[in-house]
């Protein structure tokens, strides 16, 4: 008989125990934001690419223009209110010069991209236009604004989903930039 | 007097027919030559999940990025891919989080196993307080 109420005093314990593990858990998830998704392409050569630039439909730029310089891509468009919010930053930013700065101007008019440009101010080093959204397939963008890190290998290191902004980027962009600076 | 208002009804019906804007169907006709390939675009939308509006298939959202990966769908059946091809495409840019039934893998071996844990832990406690109450009815 003792031996049956010590466990029922252990069932107990344990059921006891696992609601707690469990409502921790859930109270954890609450804090969570699924709807990110991991970006597939960390430590992954950027995709392979030919589009034209924004500006003149002449140039045509190509991935192996990140090999040798950290690039920062910054996907934009100018129906994305997000946008707008986030490209003021890059106007303090642009005194940056170690670092490229190259727009991705995504599923956008042409017209209304240059008028953004226009409005907004031009801090890109060069934007491509990928009117058809395909480039943004490419690197697995799911939405404006997104921005890619790149290093030197041309290899995408971080994605960011989201406005970057002077926090974001100190926090989360600058270490990073370091650790590529050397040679990590 | 009648006349006249006839004609008012008829000046007003040209009116508003006049006014009517034409109406743009915007669903997306895909044509396929065979009805196998047909079937297969059906249920590849159908596995796939939007990334962007994440509790909805291809199939079933209309948001543009949807439309762009669909129209993607569509080009690799035509030129010839293989099912496999086309969600391996897309699991590389999206991750798995893109089919709506994840393979089973080293991460997420648990979730898959989790049911049938559960059903033998069940009748292991099951079996036990069974046994535990013959006794029982037995003294």
């Amino acid at each position: 008989m003792t031996e049956k109420k010590s466990q029922n005093i252990m069932l107990k314990t344990f059921s006891l125990l696992l609601f707690v593990v469990v409502f921790i858990w859930f109270y954890w998830l609450i804090g969570q934001d699924k709807t990110e998704l991991p970006s597939q392409l960390i430590d992954s050569p950027a995709p392979n690419f030919k589009v034209p630039d924004l500006l003149d439909d002449e140039v045509i730029h190509t991935e192996k223009e990140f090999i040798g310089k950290i690039t920062l891509v910054n996907i934009w468009a100018s129906w994305c209110p997000s946008c707008y919010v986030e490209h003021p930053f890059w106007k303090e930013y642009s005194s940056n010069k170690d670092i490229v700065l190259v727009g991705l101007n995504y599923r956008d008019k042409k017209q209304k991209a240059l008028e953004f440009i226009r409005e907004q101010g031009n801090y890109y080093d060069w934007t491509l236009f990928d009117e058809s959204g395909r480039l943004g397939i490419e690197f697995g963008v799911y939405g404006a604004p997104e921005t890619f890190l790149i290093d030197r290998n041309g290899k995408i290191r971080y994605r960011h989903v989201g406005v970057v902004d002077r926090k974001v980027y100190k926090e989360i962009f600058l270490p990073l930039v370091e650790k590529i600076k050397q040679g990590f | 007097m009648h006349l006249v208002m006839r004609q008012i009804f008829l000046i007003a019906i040209s009116l508003l027919v006049l006014f009517t804007m034409p109406c743009f169907a915007t669903i997306d006709v895909y044509e396929f030559e065979t009805p196998e390939l047909e079937e297969r675009f059906k249920l590849l939308t159908h596995e796939l999940r939007c990334p962007k509006c994440q509790n909805q298939n291809l199939a079933g959202s209309n948001s543009t990025l949807s439309l762009d990966l669909k129209m993607v769908v569509y080009e690799k059946l035509i030129a010839g891919e293989t099912d496999q091809q086309i969600l391996d495409f897309m699991k590389q840019r999206y991750g798995e989080f893109i089919l709506f039934n994840p393979e089973m893998s080293q991460s997420n071996v648990l979730l898959w196993g989790a049911p049938f844990i559960f059903v033998v832990v069940f009748f292991a406690f099951f079996l036990r307080w069974y046994m535990n109450h013959k006794e029982v009815d037995n003294d």
